[in-house]
Parts: C-alpha cells; sequence; structure tokens
C-alpha cells in the first residue's frame, strides 16, 4: 500500500504533476517550504530531522517549545519566534499530511 | 505510455530541440552532445495541448534554479526553460574553504541533470543578449528567440570597475565562485611567508552580495595565515562605516583570535589600484601594499537588468519589485519577475533567502497564471553559518513577514539573531545546511 503510494507520487511528478490544477496555492504549503532550505524538500530530506508524515500536534508543539525559549537559544528558537501561532498550526497541518518518502 | 505523457507534459517537440542543445541530457533519447542548433522561435513554442503555460528562467544559480524547480512542482502544467551561460552550477557558499585548502573546487560544482529529469526542466545553455519586458521574450547570442507567458530573473551579481585594475587578474574578487577562486587560493598558497608579507581583503559599500560573507573570509584566511604562512598579516578595507552584520562575533574574532593578523580599518573605500605594484589608494588617501590582493568591487545587479532597463532601485544598481510575487516595478514590465541579488528589497542578499524569494514567486507565478492572486501574506527566512576558524562556526538568521502597510517583507525581531559566539557544532551543522540547501534548490 505504502508501495503504491511512493509510486503515484513518483508518477505524480515524472507526468509533470497532471493534477496539479488543485495544488496551486496550496494552504500552508508556501509558509512550510521555508523548512525546506534544511530540512529537505516537503520536509523530506536530506537535511536536518525529517518532517514530512510528523503528526501535526507534535511539530506544532515543538515550534511552541523552540517558541518558548525552553529549547534554548538556536537558530531553531529564533526561527520559530517568527512565527505567529495560526502560521505554526498551517506549518504543522502541512508536514502532517506530506507522506514520507524514503530517500 | 508513462514515457509519452512525459513527453507531452513538457512539450515534446520542444524537448527534443531544446535538450538537444543543451547538451549533456541525461536521457540519450531526449537529447544528444550534438553541436548547438540554431532554434528558431517556432520549434520552442510548445504545441501540446498539456501545456498550459510557459515560464523562462534567466539564470541557473540558487534563486533561478530553485524557481524552476517549483514552478515544475506547485504550477499547473508550465513548461519551464532555465536559460543559464555555464553548463554547471559553481556555488559561492561554502566557496572562501577553498582559499583555505578545505574544500575542492568539485566540491562546489552541482550540475542541472536532476532539474532535467526529475522535475521536466528543459535547459538552455547559452547567452542572453535581449530582453523584451512587454511582448516578454528573449534573444540569445546564436539569435534564438524564446518567449513565454512570464519571466523570471535571476541574473545574479555584477561588479563596478575599479580604476586601475583592466583586465588585470592580479587581484581576484573571488566573489562569483569559480575561476578566480582557485586563482586567488593559488596566490595565496605561492605567497611567501614572514614578517612585511600582507594578503589586502576590500569589503564594499552595501549592498553586496552574502553580508557576513567579507568577514567570514577574513576569518578564515586569518586563520589560514597563522598556522600556513607565520607572521603574515591581513589587511582588511571596509568601505563601510563598520562592521555591517554579526558585529559581536566578528569584532570579537578580530581583536582575540585575530589580533596579531588582521590590521581592521573602516571607512576605507578603495577608490584606485595598480595591479603591477600591487597597491590599493583608498579614498581617506591611505595606500596599502599586498602580496595578495582580493579587491571585491562594489556591486549591482547582473547585466541583464540594465539591459531590459529594470535597475530603477538602489540609484540605478538593482531591480525594484513587489515582494508578494518578485514583479518588476517598472511601469510596463509587470511580466518579468526578479529574484535573488539582483532584485532590490528589505532581505539580504544571499543563497539562502535566494531559494525562498524564489518560492514565493513560483508561488505566486503559479496562482497568476491560473487567474489568482498571490499569496497576500509571504514570509521568507534567511540563515547561514560563518567560519570564524577553520574548525568552528556561528551562525546567523532572520525570518521576513510581508508587511502591507510598507509594503516591503519585514524583519521580526525576536526572530534576528546571530549565535553568542562560535563552536565545532556550529560547524558540523553547517555542511548540514549546504547539502540540504543545495538539495532543495538542484535536486
Amino acid at each position: 500500500m505504502q508501495r503504491t503510494r511512493i509510486l503515484f507520487l513518483a508518477l505524480a511528478l515524472s507526468t509533470g504533476l497532471a493534477s496539479a490544477q488543485a495544488q496551486v496555492g496550496q494552504p500552508g504549503r508556501l509558509l512550510a517550504s521555508n523548512c525546506f532550505q534544511c530540512h529537505g524538500t516537503n520536509g523530506n530530506g536530506p537535511g536536518f530531522d525529517t518532517l514530512a508524515g510528523k503528526s501535526a500536534s507534535e511539530i506544532y508543539q515543538e515550534l511552541k517549545e523552540f517558541q518558548s525559549g525552553k529549547e534554548g537559544n538556536g537558530i531553531m528558537a529564533r526561527h520559530a519566534m517568527a512565527y505567529t501561532d495560526a502560521q505554526m498550526q498551517l506549518i504543522a497541518n502541512w508536514f502532517a499530511s506530506q507522506a514520507q518518502t524514503s530517500r | 505510455m508513462q514515457r509519452r505523457h512525459f513527453l507531452n507534459a513538457t512539450g515534446a517537440g520542444l524537448a527534443t530541440s531544446l535538450l538537444a542543445a543543451c547538451g549533456g541530457g541525461s536521457d540519450p533519447s531526449l537529447g544528444s552532445d550534438a553541436p548547438q542548433p540554431v532554434i528558431n522561435h517556432s520549434r520552442v513554442t510548445p504545441t501540446s495541448t498539456a501545456v498550459k503555460s510557459r515560464v523562462i528562467v534567466i539564470g541557473g544559480g540558487m534563486g533561478g534554479a530553485t524557481v524552476a524547480k517549483y514552478l515544475r512542482l506547485w504550477g499547473d502544467a508550465i513548461s519551464v526553460t532555465l536559460v543559464e551561460r555555464m553548463p554547471t552550477y559553481t556555488s559561492n557558499i561554502m566557496s572562501s574553504m577553498v582559499l583555505s585548502g578545505q574544500r575542492s573546487m568539485s566540491s562546489l560544482s552541482f550540475s542541472y541533470d536532476t532539474l532535467r529529469s526529475k522535475y521536466g526542466i528543459n535547459t538552455v545553455f547559452g547567452d542572453v543578449v535581449a530582453i523584451d519586458p512587454v511582448a516578454v521574450k528573449v534573444t540569445l547570442a546564436n539569435g534564438t528567440t524564446l518567449s513565454a507567458d512570464r519571466i523570471v530573473m535571476a541574473p545574479g551579481i555584477g561588479f563596478d570597475s575599479v580604476p586601475g585594475l583592466g583586465s588585470s587578474n592580479k587581484m581576484p574578487h573571488a566573489w562569483q565562485a569559480g575561476p578566480q577562486t582557485a586563482l586567488l587560493a593559488s596566490q595565496l598558497k605561492a605567497m611567501t611567508a614572514g614578517l612585511n608579507h600582507n594578503v589586502v581583503l576590500t569589503i564594499p559599500k552595501t549592498p553586496y552580495r552574502c553580508p557576513p560573507g567579507p568577514y567570514e573570509r577574513a576569518c578564515l584566511i586569518a586563520d589560514w595565515l597563522k598556522v600556513n604562512k607565520p607572521g603574515s598579516k591581513l589587511i582588511v578595507l571596509d568601505a563601510n562605516p563598520g562592521i555591517v552584520t554579526e558585529v559581536d562575533n566578528f569584532n570579537r574574532a578580530f581583536t582575540t583570535l585575530y589580533a596579531n593578523v588582521i590590521q581592521y580599518h573602516n571607512n576605507a573605500e578603495v577608490i584606485q589600484v595598480n595591479p603591477t605594484d600591487m597597491t590599493l589608494t583608498t579614498d581617506m588617501g591611505e595606500t596599502y601594499h599586498g602580496d595578495v590582493v582580493n579587491l571585491i568591487p562594489r556591486q549591482r545587479a547582473g547585466a541583464l537588468i540594465a539591459t531590459a532597463g529594470l535597475n530603477n532601485a538602489t540609484e540605478g544598481r538593482f531591480a525594484g519589485v513587489d515582494v508578494l510575487s518578485y514583479t518588476s516595478t517598472v511601469a510596463g514590465a509587470d511580466k518579468i519577475h526578479i529574484i535573488g541579488d539582483a532584485s532590490a528589497t528589505t532581505q539580504p542578499k544571499a543563497g539562502h533567502i535566494a531559494n525562498q524569494e524564489a518560492k514565493v514567486c513560483a508561488d505566486a507565478v503559479s496562482r497568476i497564471l491560473t487567474g489568482g492572486t498571490p499569496d497576500p501574506a509571504p514570509v521568507t527566512n534567511s540563515a547561514c553559518y560563518s567560519t570564524i576558524t577553520m574548525s568552528q562556526a556561528s551562525w546567523l538568521t532572520a525570518v521576513f513577514q510581508y508587511d502591507a502597510a510598507s509594503a516591503t517583507m519585514k524583519t521580526v525581531t525576536a526572530s534576528s539573531a546571530a549565535s553568542a559566539s562560535w563552536n565545532g557544532d556550529n560547524f558540523s551543522e553547517m555542511g548540514t545546511w549546504f547539502k540540504a540547501l543545495m538539495a532543495d534548490s538542484f535536486a
């Protein structure tokens, strides 16, 4: 089942995204793409922690902890401080909706 | 069937002629290394109904590669043609480590093969000589004309000429990674060690590419000199009133780690050089000599921006854009988008944020081409690591939210910060960041 899904995704990609119309302007995706530089395209690496397919609540909680300073004063804490609560929820929901692909 | 579908989606007639032109295509059925043919305009116009719109991307650096990729990922059957001068991209990021002998030039080289094979991007390698912003047409040096619904320009930077330098290669900038990087590395290596032997590094007035970059390079060269050319000095001539970013870290490194190596001069703009006797004169009337001179001139957008008449900002140096879509603010050029270092925004000129500007632009173009409007609240981010020593690094970051009142990307104050110091963990993270960033842009 998982394999089928990966194949489908690969096919969708190689066919130039035939169903792309529905993809244009997907909510949360552009916001979430700020994470891609370090966590990989769609959160699927290579890079720091894989975000694709993680639960939305987990991603949201982690961002909130970074934002609160509980996780120190590192580069992720600074990033988390930039987003509104609504933006964090959009980001978390979008990554949760992504299939984790093996790379 | 799948193959057929793929060809349709990218414009079959188009793909064959263009991929043949670019050479080195990874799929032998699509291209060959045959000499570049002259392609007439009609042959690059997709005839397939599967293609709904066309975008030309000019420049295959961090911004150009990323926007091409994301137009294919996010757009509705957009045929994307990337026009680039060089067959491979050489990363500026990490390129100062070639000077310290820690990286090879080949480790900075990124091909366009994945953008072609995985995303169906057409590549054309050649020089753009003219852009018609109104007709949305591009003319190449070989006479080819390309047209599209939109053009995204990512031509990077160009340099002011420095009086006295002429065509001499004795004072390389090495600020566009490539042959000059290797040249500067070899000049440093060949330098005689000891007292009275100097390296000079010059820093231009802002805005220039990669704000922390020259200071990072100064630290790296200083650390390398300590080990490899003991007794030698590094003279830093900064045209700005002071260190322009990450002041605490760079100031501390200059005055502690490198107190006996770096001589830092602020408000020292180089106005004349003599490559024969290897001297530089500043606007304060002082003259400095260097055995090796890394002369980084003042910068402007890549020449194509002025050629197309789009250099309407920063005293004519850069291109004004609407940061919701990166559309040019020149009247009548509303189908031309400019991203990355060539555009004038409140954001820094650097590869990481060029990648994010590219995504905002790709999202906006995708929406516009399907009858929509750009996201009204884009966010971008900048992040980078700086080598303070040959094994330790700092970091610098900022996030920008769109501010409707000023129509600019505004720094979120709490997010704008540098690491409190430098360490080996940051140096290791720098490697992960670089790998991830380059994959998000080129793979």
